[in-house]
């Protein structure tokens, strides 16, 4: 059960979007998820759906990958759409019994889709163009002028890296205890929850304490090397802002200054 | 082996790497909607803290959550919300804990933590979530704000008479459900604190 979680969702690739800053990415991804939510009258929908749509052409991601990304959601998009074809009040389609579907609620509930779908597609598109070791450098640079108040980019930036890079052997780990414990008579899959959330107990400990040991284990081994903070520490691969990001943001600024201002004419 | 600045950020590095992995193995409760799951990384967070400290615990809850941005779909609403609950029920348990490591304090703390878990988290719903969630889904489409919010409302007031508004809906639908699971989450934190004691006293 644990094998089939992948590190991140990102697909290797060469397109524009792979090769924008994290920052810049980050950034403007939050601003388009602002604008989903805005997001009101039909032509809005068409103009903020080709958007997204022009940005997942661009990608280069399967379309399939991305639609992945909804099939968690599909339980509460269906339950909410229900109810709103069913509570919506509004001219009557056809009923059964006191139930009564109704036009508006079913407008509502394909706008509803829509708009979900477009947020998942905005969010993933971020997750599936960008490593998570680029998007640690790009926030521990975002996070870089709130240093003055005591925000510890470097480090926070760092340990993102250090748990990356830990969490698939803590995967493989958990696993092998797994095994171990079930080689012991262990049954983790039946009975009541409180007998196998306590089944996990045993699991539990020996991962925390084989942890932490790792972690003094790397500790010495990241002094020996004499890691000693991000003063003065060069990197292997630096994320810079290259005219590529300067036209991606203009691009952006422009879509949502046209799709947004045109409220304001009409 | 003397604590230095590295062996820090190697221990809560490491411990948040666990935190998220557990979060993978989480347990959903049966028949609880899927955003409601049992998130069993707290477990873990909890440890770390009562291990290194408040701040520690404060950091485990959000390098765990960044961690976790790269592993979602919501664009990072849900990890703020997991982070705000989490650091609510670690904070209060490891500043009790740290002025006296023994067995009565981490009761103690284990106690407070998760009374200010169930209260932080009833307001965030009470003053965010559930009004942020209307917004979202309803206000546009015909129905205006408070019609929308009455109408959830009444709909889970046909299931429980004592709900009549939003307060009494957290009352008797947010509070009772954070606390079971806060109290399943304290009781495996107080069995396995018994066993790992030993290395989180040094």
């Amino acid at each position: 059960m644990i094998n089939n979680i992948t590190l991140g969702q990102y697909v290797p690739g060469n397109s524009v979007l792979h090769r924008l800053d994290p920052r810049t990415k980050i950034i403007w991804t939050a601003a388009l998820m602002v604008a989903i939510f805005m997001v009101d009258s039909w032509n809005e929908y068409v103009m903020m759906g080709s958007f997204t749509l022009i940005l997942l052409l661009i990608s280069g991601v399967p379309v399939k990958q991305t639609l992945r990304g909804i099939k968690p959601l599909v339980f509460i998009l269906l339950l909410t759409a229900l109810l709103n074809i069913f509570f919506v009040e509004g001219t009557v389609i056809f009923r059964i019994g006191p139930v009564k579907a109704t036009y508006e609620g079913l407008i509502s509930a394909v706008k509803l889709f829509l708009r979900l779908v477009m947020l998942v597609t905005t969010a993933s598109l971020m997750t599936l163009t960008t490593t998570p070791m680029s998007m640690t450098d790009g926030i521990e640079k975002l996070l870089k002028p709130f240093g003055r108040i005591g925000v510890p980019s470097h480090e926070i930036a760092m340990m993102m890296s250090i748990a990356l890079r830990f969490i698939p052997t803590l995967l493989e780990e958990a696993q092998r205890i797994m095994k171990a414990q079930s080689s012991r008579g262990a049954d983790f899959d039946t009975g009541n929850i409180f007998q196998r959330l306590k089944s996990f107990i045993p699991v539990l400990i020996p991962l925390f304490v084989s942890a932490f040991k790792r972690a003094d284990e790397l500790a010495e081994a990241m002094e020996s090397r004499c890691y000693r903070g991000g003063e003065g520490r060069t990197r292997l691969k630096t994320i810079n802002f290259t005219r590529l990001d300067l036209m991606a943001s203009l691009f952006v600024i422009v879509f949502l200054m046209l799709m947004f201002g045109y409220r304001f004419i009409f | 082996m003397e604590n230095t600045k590295t062996r820090y950020i190697a221990k809560v590095a490491i411990l948040s790497a666990l935190a998220t992995v557990i979060m993978f193995i989480e347990t959903p409760i049966p028949f609880m909607p899927p955003f409601l799951k049992l998130d069993l990384s707290e477990l873990i967070v909890m440890l770390g803290a009562f291990a290194l400290g408040p701040l520690a615990g404060v950091l485990i809850e959000l390098v765990k959550n960044l961690v976790h941005v790269a592993f979602t779909i919501t664009g990072g609403i849900g990890e703020l919300a997991n982070f705000i609950v989490g650091c609510a029920y670690v904070v209060p348990a490891a500043i009790i804990y740290s002025r006296n490591k023994n067995i009565k304090t981490a009761i103690i703390g284990l106690i407070a933590g998760s009374i200010s878990m169930v209260v932080v988290a009833a307001f965030m719903n009470y003053l965010v979530l559930i009004p942020l969630y209307v917004k979202i889904f309803a206000e546009q489409f015909g129905t205006t704000f408070d019609k929308s919010l009455q109408s959830i409302v009444q709909t889970s007031a046909q299931k429980n008479s004592g709900i009549i508004d939003l307060k009494t809906l957290i009352l008797f639908g947010v509070i009772p459900f954070n606390a079971i699971k806060v109290v399943i989450i304290s009781l495996l934190t107080f069995i396995t604190y018994k066993k790992v004691s030993p290395i989180l006293k040094v």
